[in-house]
């Protein structure tokens, strides 16, 4: 359990230094160079624990229904992991103290610094390799947030983007191989996954969890073809660049690779993989390193290939070879984070890091200039320093490999070959820029760095000769704690001395040397001529603008492909829907017997079909007339709800009949109200059809004759089918004495289904409430905006929406007759209401026909006397009606519960009046009076809402001159 | 009978398709208005066809379908007509602002090149 | 109180309504209460569906509600279930933060933001709850009714475009919606969705072909609403040009489509079906994995932040979709998960879209395809000082919740995102016995490659408006938007933290899901309370 709180440490740290003043520097630094340490500390502790191959764990449940628990698990290769990060951490925490400058606000700095460490401690101490997933992913983010530390700097940003695309495609990539893994070993676990190792290897996963897990390492470790993202992730400050990108992070893919060497390694595919990609990686990084300017590039190309050297170790299948590998994971992270730290005071003192400008500096810095020396000739592979053992166990490596000529030949020639470049690059780092004449032109003038900031780089470079100078006793231990799980428990003979005698590794070192230094001088010659400015025969294709090329590309494709895949028209759309549903529909109906029911049919009556007759020209002659007459359109339309209309009172429907033709006028009459703001369309100047458009119309009319015959067939196949077991007799059978209603249509609305009704004056008064909404802001079009002509011909003082009232008195225009009528007419509409109210439990009406009435008595009354003259003489406020209207519902649905029953439960009460008698009063009719409410102030709402839109004419023209008039005659 | 009816059904909703599928909001909403139609005939055409048995219950009926027409399709005809209104008049309204804002009454608010 | 406890499963469906219908009695003005009542019934909402949730998983028994008491299949039933509860909850978190966010500006812009907002909680809720389908219908256009108003609320030309896009759209559904409903009531006389679940072994073989046709029809409603390619044009518009607390809100209507499909294609074509069983799963498998690449087509596409937000609610149903298809019940339940995780870590980015968008850099006009960028040497003489920007602490703030909502949208460790995307994985995995099969295979390179354009997209769009624009400009938030979306990301971190036990919830309801005996039988045999005799 306490190991994790050595795992939260870190984060909790990252908290408190985002919570410590931004500008403190000296407390942010200490808070991280403190929490590194306590860590640091601690693993050393467990050393005694872990020498001799022993295990330390602790786990915590997270998620076990899917094996992913949280299981730290320390062993060698984990501490010595862990004993770096932590070192190294605390080390870069007080140089970065000194190397951030003053006025830069560090908190945010320190705090991602932090969770690095944690987020790195995460990944090399999991013992489960979902949880080691999680940790990488973290990684990578911060690694992101780090890079962007300057996140005002183009470079910055780009470099950002770019590690976090490669390192997280990679991330995914393990991601998919670690369930492959898992799922072939039977476990997350890595305990389980390492005694597995034959299953492993055996099963057909095998090949697939390999490749995707080695992605995953390659990308972390910037490999081959994935090394172009180290270069430009050096836009990060310079601790960063020591810490994540050169000791620690980059360093996870490698480790990654060393935790499954015992489950993946051995096998061809592994060597041709791993080796293969190792190999390249250790030429390219080498060559390209040899040619860069900017010293932390230098720095991170020389990285890109040492590590190439490690992956290329653990891919030659060989237990001392793994062993190296190991090996060389620490003396490379030593001496690339002092050479850094080293670049870093450089930077920090002249001002620049470009080669071609600096040199000579020895003078001006001596001290730092003799750790940057040391610490190069390191990674040089100079003797008596560390780089030169992993280098020499690896050159023996390579001469002791067995396998086809080509590689027992190839393999030792590239080694030595990449070795030469490495000796000239670290030339140019650790000669050129501090020996010969001093550079005049430096932005700043050169001088040592403070005492604290070279503490660092010291104890670094003192490493590397320790362990170079007396390695069995320094490093060998740990060597040997590191390596055991690696090589799978035992170790195989090594011997960590500096002098093996004459062999042909020796030579192998010296060619190297040696010829490294001519092709120094050689190189440092061409360059004084200009020439080798750029990295040559690799400068065309840079990994980089592959990338950077290949993701444009890869938008420019998706844009061209959504255009295809989803459109903005919504003709599309619609056409869409409809092909779909057919193609489902006949999809599933498919392979199943099909066939016509057999039910006695209903003799067919000629007037009948003659009405159907009508109504289909109707339906047609609506479709065909909808786009230039529109009038007729609306008129046809009409006709068809008749015609519709008849057939529910033919087919006994006579509930349908009535809520059908009163909701015909409405609709109608909205219809009508809306014809004015549409724009005026000419048959005469109608535009030529092109061909398209012929196309077009024709796979539409396909389509509707399609889904018109389906809808047919469908209704008819149903048709002809004996009745189902349908539940509805005992409809038929309860309404009267349960529901108190003769009239099961009713009685099902208000009862039976009442819950569907309260659903659905819900939505009448959401739809009336969006288009009162919606036209509060109704922007009529501009020539529509003109006042009828009537209305133009009237003295300005007259207030009126009526058309053409002869004389100031608005009512007593042509509209007088039909005005007064309504006005008469309005109490019989209402007295028709409530007929059809209180008849509709037992007959024909119900609630919502008597709203919608009253509201056509409204409606009348609009239209026949103008809106001014009714709002002024009435006052109506629908929202209230809606609001009580609900209320009621509600309430009587309530008025159930409080007895005990559940919602909207209907109770008939049969009283005897003295002169009516005896009179049935089911619960049910209030419910029916909050319809009736809802009903009338919907209907109400959006009418007057819509007819309202004919004043904006006149608040927009007071009183229209004749000129207007004119004008808008000729537009008209 | 039914035939006559099934073909009803096909006529309303083939015109409605149809008329969805051009580009101008009123056609569309004409479409929608006559699809509406073919639907509720549609659902009212899955209760059996009953000549003058409306589903009033009057004395000494027995309670099946042989004697009255089936309730339940009325019922969900009944809620569909009224919920096909209200969607209707909103649709009228969107398509007037639509008209309003962009000066033309192409669905897309646009007229094609 | 004892005694409503009975009617607890009514509530979330009343509780709106009675608020909508006072809301709509408080006249125009008096704000301040209003604003509170919106959001004080919201928040008991929540209560709501969290008590119920206790209840049902407590006992695990399911609640039936028999409305206006009329036992199933003749009356309508309300049946509270794990999953329904489940949802209940995820609407009242997501709507109580949508609500929250509304207040600072939104709530104000035009008349009727109040009540539509109610109804529209009463939609989603009811289509939840509901166990008959015509009723379900009602409660889809109760949503949708309000939904119209909601996406048009502020107008504007954008809106308008899109919304009249969005509800033909939805009228065309609406109507393909009541044929379906009508061929199955045609066939199997009943609507009671336990009932049809029921009757549809015994239906003969000469009318299956009927049966299944109307059921492929209604399943194309649920598909539009699911956004489901090639039904989703509409989608990506109509939300990036809705006001941000009502896209937010939105993002809970794609999962009332798949819902539908979930409770239907479980309940309906379950292995006791018959002939009928597993009917149309290829259909739900290949439309969710078109629906992932599709995604993923957009997200690399689009460069803002608002089309970004909307092609991850497609990603998320494409997703959903794809895991029901594959049919198995550890797969559904890991699916559970991910509907919770990813409905809030998208409504969270889409409240955030806006806030972000606030960020200076306005006007800046996208270049259609990011140009490629030239090689640079960064001396650092060269460039601006090596001095960082101070990030003002909104900024901040904005910056932290922006990065969880993204990693939570790309499935990204540590947070629900990934565990959602890697139980379903395991899931899909672990159910295939030695080897992978095909489909394992496709899922996989789906789910990972669409979270990769994900990160990609993200990490774009945050660059540009957090560091492009260096921190010069400090964004105006208000407390409540705040407190919203944090509320969001915190559900989420706690999902993660507790993933065992929602995990153990999910899977008992994707278990009862599978095995629909329990459920049609608490539905059938649930008995209606004696009427009390007449009172004379």
């Amino acid at each position: 359990m306490s190991l994790f709180v050595l795992l939260l440490l870190p984060f909790l740290g990252s908290v408190v230094t985002a919570l410590l003043p931004t500008r403190a520097r000296t407390a942010l630094a200490g808070c991280a160079g403190l929490v590194s340490t306590v860590a640091a500390v601690w693993l050393l502790g467990l050393f005694p624990q872990v020498r001799d191959g022993g295990v330390v764990r602790a786990s915590l449940p997270w998620l076990p229904s899917h094996g992913l628990d949280l299981v730290i698990r320390i062993d060698g290769l984990a501490w010595m992991f862990g004993v770096l990060v932590t070192v190294i951490g605390a080390l870069v925490a007080l140089y970065a103290r000194y190397y951030m400058s003053p006025e830069d606000p560090v908190g945010r700095f320190f705090a991602f610094f932090l969770a690095f460490l944690g987020a790195m401690l995460g990944v090399v101490l999991s013992g489960n390799l979902i949880q080691l997933v999680v940790f990488w992913e973290l990684t990578s983010l911060v690694s992101f947030l780090l890079i962007g530390y300057w996140h005002h700097r183009k470079d910055a940003q780009r470099g950002a983007r770019m590690s976090l695309t490669v390192t997280g495609a990679g991330g995914l990539a393990l991601l998919a191989g670690v369930i492959v893994l898992g799922h072939a070993a039977g476990s997350y676990e890595l305990d389980a996954i390492l005694a597995a190792g034959d299953r492993i290897q055996a099963s057909p996963l095998y090949p697939a969890a390999l490749v995707l897990i080695v992605i995953g390492a390659l990308t972390k470790s910037a490999q081959f073809p994935f090394h172009f993202w180290l270069p430009r992730a050096m836009a990060a400050p310079t601790p960063v660049s020591a810490y994540l990108h050169s000791a620690t992070m980059v360093k996870a893919g490698v480790f990654l690779l060393a935790r499954l060497w015992p489950v993946l390694a051995g096998t061809e595919l592994w060597f041709w993989v791993v080796g293969g990609a190792g190999m390249s990686t250790l030429l390219l990084g080498a060559y390209a390193a040899m040619f860069q300017y900017d010293l932390k590039r230098v720095l991170a190309y020389s990285t890109v290939s040492h590590l190439g050297l490690i992956t290329l170790l653990f891919g030659l299948n060989s237990k001392l070879a793994a062993v190296a590998g190991v090996f060389h994971i620490m003396n490379h992270a030593t001496f690339k984070a002092s050479l850094f730290m080293a670049v870093g005071v450089v930077d920090h003192e002249t001002g620049t890091r470009d080669v071609r400008r600096l040199s000579g500096l020895l003078r001006a810095m001596p001290y730092t200039g003799t750790l940057a020396m040391v610490a190069s000739g390191a990674m040089a592979g100079v003797p008596l320093l560390n780089g030169f053992l992993s280098k020499e166990m690896f050159f023996a490596e390579t001469v002791f490999i067995t396998g086809n000529p080509w590689v027992e030949i190839g393999l030792p020639v590239l080694a030595t070959l990449a070795s030469l470049f490495a000796v000239v690059y670290s030339l140019r780092f650790g000669y050129g820029i501090f020996f010969g004449p001093p550079s005049t032109d430096l932005p700043r003038q050169p001088h040592e760095a403070p005492r604290w900031m070279r503490i660092p780089i010291e104890v670094l470079v003192m490493s590397c000769l320790v362990v170079g100078i007396a390695p069995s006793v320094s490093v060998g231990p740990s060597l040997a704690a590191a390596a055991r799980p690696v090589v799978g428990g035992v170790l195989p003979a090594y011997s960590l001395a500096i002098w093996h005698g004459f062999n042909l590794p020796l030579a192998m070192s010296f060619v190297a040397i040696v010829g490294g230094v001519f092709a120094y001088r050689w190189l440092c010659r061409q360059q004084a001529r200009g020439r080798f400015d750029d990295t040559p025969l690799l400068s065309r294709f840079s990994g980089r603008r592959l990338f950077e090329s290949g993701l444009v590309l890869v938008t420019r494709l998706s844009r061209q492909a959504l255009t295809v895949l989803s459109t903005r028209r919504l003709q599309m759309q619609m056409f869409l829907i409809v092909v779909v549903a057919l193609g489902l529909a006949l999809l599933a109906s498919r392979g199943v017997p099909f066939s016509w029911g057999e039910r006695a049919r209903l003799p067919a009556s000629p007037p009948f079909v003659l009405l159907w007759v009508i109504g289909a020209v109707c339906a047609v002659g609506a479709a065909f007339n909808a786009k230039y007459h529109r009038l007729i359109a609306i008129t046809l339309m009409g006709g068809a709800g008749l015609v519709v209309c008849v057939t529910f009172v033919w087919f006994s429907a006579p509930d349908l009949a009535l809520t059908q033709i009163v909701v015909e006028v409405v609709t109608t009459t909205l219809f009508l109200l809306g014809l004015r703001w549409l724009p005026m369309r000419r048959e005469e100047l109608r535009e030529r059809v092109t061909l398209r458009q012929r196309v077009r119309r024709g796979r539409d009319l396909v389509l509707a004759v399609a889904a018109g015959s389906g809808l047919a067939a469908l209704s008819y196949a149903l048709l002809t089918r004996p009745a189902p077991q349908s539940i509805s007799p005992f409809f038929l059978d309860r309404a009267l004495p349960e529901g108190g209603g003769a009239n099961v249509v009713n009685v099902m609305l208000v009862d039976f289904r009442a819950f569907d009704t309260l659903g659905e004056i819900t939505v009448l008064c959401a739809v009336a409430l969006t288009v009162y909404a919606l036209l509060r802001r109704f922007r009529p079009p501009a020539e529509a905006m003109d006042l009828p002509e009537q209305q133009r011909v009237l003295p300005p003082d007259v207030v009126t929406d009526l058309v053409k009232p002869d004389t100031a008195d608005e009512v007593r225009g042509y509209m007088m007759v039909p005005g007064v009528i309504t006005r008469l007419l309005l109490p019989v509409v209402v007295l028709v209401a409530v007929h059809f109210f209180l008849r509709g439990h037992n007959q024909p009406g119900g609630g919502f026909v008597a709203g919608i009435v009253v509201a056509i008595g409204m409606l009348m009354q609009y239209i026949a006397s103008g809106t001014y003259w009714v709002e002024g003489r009435t006052n109506i406020h629908p929202v209230r009606w809606m609001g009580y209207g609900l209320l009621a519902a509600v309430a009587t649905g309530l008025g159930a519960i409080a007895i005990g029953y559940p919602f909207l439960t209907s109770h008939t009460a049969h009283l005897t009046l003295p002169i009516v008698g005896e009179v049935h009063f089911p619960s049910a009719t209030f419910f029916d009076l909050g319809v009736f409410a809802v009903v009338v102030g919907a209907v109400l709402l959006i009418l007057t809402a819509l007819s309202h839109q004919s004043l904006r004419a006149h608040h927009h023209h007071p009183a229209q001159t004749a000129a207007g008039a004119q004008k808008s005659r000729r537009a008209g | 009978m039914e035939e006559a009816l099934a073909l009803v059904v096909g006529v309303l909703g083939g015109a409605g398709v149809w008329l969805v599928l051009r580009p101008r909001t009123f056609q569309v909403i004409m479409g929608l208005t006559l699809l509406s139609y073919a639907v509720n005939l549609f659902i009212f055409s899955m209760g059996s066809l009953l000549l003058d048995s409306p589903p009033i219950v009057a004395e000494g009926l027995p309670p099946d379908l042989e004697h009255y027409t089936d309730p339940m399709p009325q019922s969900l005809v009944l809620t569909a007509i009224v919920i096909g209104f209200a969607t209707t008049a909103l649709f009228l309204v969107v398509l007037l602002a639509s008209r309003g804002l962009s000066g033309t009454d192409h669905v897309d608010g646009r007229e094609e090149s | 109180m004892k005694a409503l406890l009975p009617h607890l499963v009514l509530a979330p469906i009343l509780l709106p309504l009675v608020t909508a219908a006072v809301l709509l009695l408080l006249g125009d003005r008096r704000r301040r209460i209003k604003s509170l009542l919106n959001l004080v019934s919201t928040l008991a909402g929540l209560v709501v569906a969290v008590a119920m949730l206790l209840r049902v998983d407590a006992g695990g028994e399911i609640g039936v509600y028999l409305a206006a008491n009329w036992e199933a299949p003749f009356g309508i039933v309300l049946v509270a279930d794990r999953l329904t509860a489940l949802l209940l909850v995820l609407v009242g978190v997501v709507g109580l933060c949508a609500a929250l966010y509304a207040e600072a500006a939104w709530a104000k812009v035009s008349v009727f933001f109040h009540p539509l907002f109610q109804i529209q909680l009463m939609g989603l809720n009811g289509a939840f709850l509901t166990g008959d389908l015509f009723n379900l219908f009602v409660f889809f256009e109760v949503m949708l009714a309000a939904s119209y108003g909601l996406q048009l609320h502020g107008t504007g030309w954008p809106r308008v475009r899109s919304g009249l896009h969005y509800i033909a759209v939805n009228l065309l559904a609406s109507s393909l919606f009541l044929v379906g409903l009508a061929v199955l009531y045609g066939v199997l006389g009943t609507l009671n969705m336990a009932d049809v679940a029921e009757k549809i072994p015994l239906v003969p073989e000469r009318d299956r072909g009927l049966m299944h046709a109307g059921a492929a029809i209604l399943s194309v409603a649920f598909l539009i609403k699911a956004a489901i390619w090639p039904l989703n044009a509409w989608l990506v518009p109509a939300y990036r040009a809705a006001s941000a607390p009502v896209a937010a809100l939105f993002a809970l209507m794609t999962k009332v489509g798949f819902y539908a499909v979930l409770r239907l294609w479980t309940l309906l074509f379950s292995a006791g079906a018959g002939a009928s069983a597993g009917f149309g799963g290829p259909v739900l498998l290949w439309g969710g994995l078109a629906t992932i690449a599709f995604a993923t087509v957009g997200l690399t596409a689009s460069l803002r932040l608002g089309r970004i937000a909307g092609f991850a609610i497609l990603l998320s149903s494409g997703t959903l979709f794809a895991a029901l298809g594959v049919g198995k019940v550890e797969v559904t339940s890991a699916a559970l998960y991910y509907l919770l995780s990813a409905t809030m870590a998208v409504s969270a980015l889409f409240l955030l879209v806006e806030l972000v968008e606030r960020i200076g850099n306005k006007g800046e006009e996208l270049p259609g395809v990011e140009p490629l960028p030239a090689e640079d040497i960064n001396l650092d003489d060269e460039e601006l000082p090596l001095v960082g920007r101070a990030i003002p602490i909104s900024l901040a703030v904005l910056g932290l919740a922006y990065m969880a909502a993204a990693i939570l949208v790309a499935g990204l460790p540590p947070l629900s995102g990934f565990v959602a995307k890697f139980s379903i994985l395991d899931a899909v995995v672990s159910s295939e016995g030695q080897g992978i099969s095909s489909t394992g295979w496709l899922l996989l390179t789906a789910l990972l490659l669409s979270g990769l354009a994900a990160t990609v997209a993200l990490a774009k769009a945050g660059i540009r408006h957090f560091w492009a624009s260096g921190g010069r400009f400090v964004p105006q938030l208000k407390s409540v938007e705040v407190i919203a979306v944090l509320t969001l990301v915190f559900c989420c971190i706690g999902l993660t933290l507790f993933a065992e036990p929602v995990m153990r919830y999910t899977s008992a309801a994707a278990q009862s899901l599978y095995e629909p005996r329990a459920y049609i039988d608490t539905v059938l045999s649930m008995k209606a309370l004696p009427r009390m005799e007449e009172s004379p």
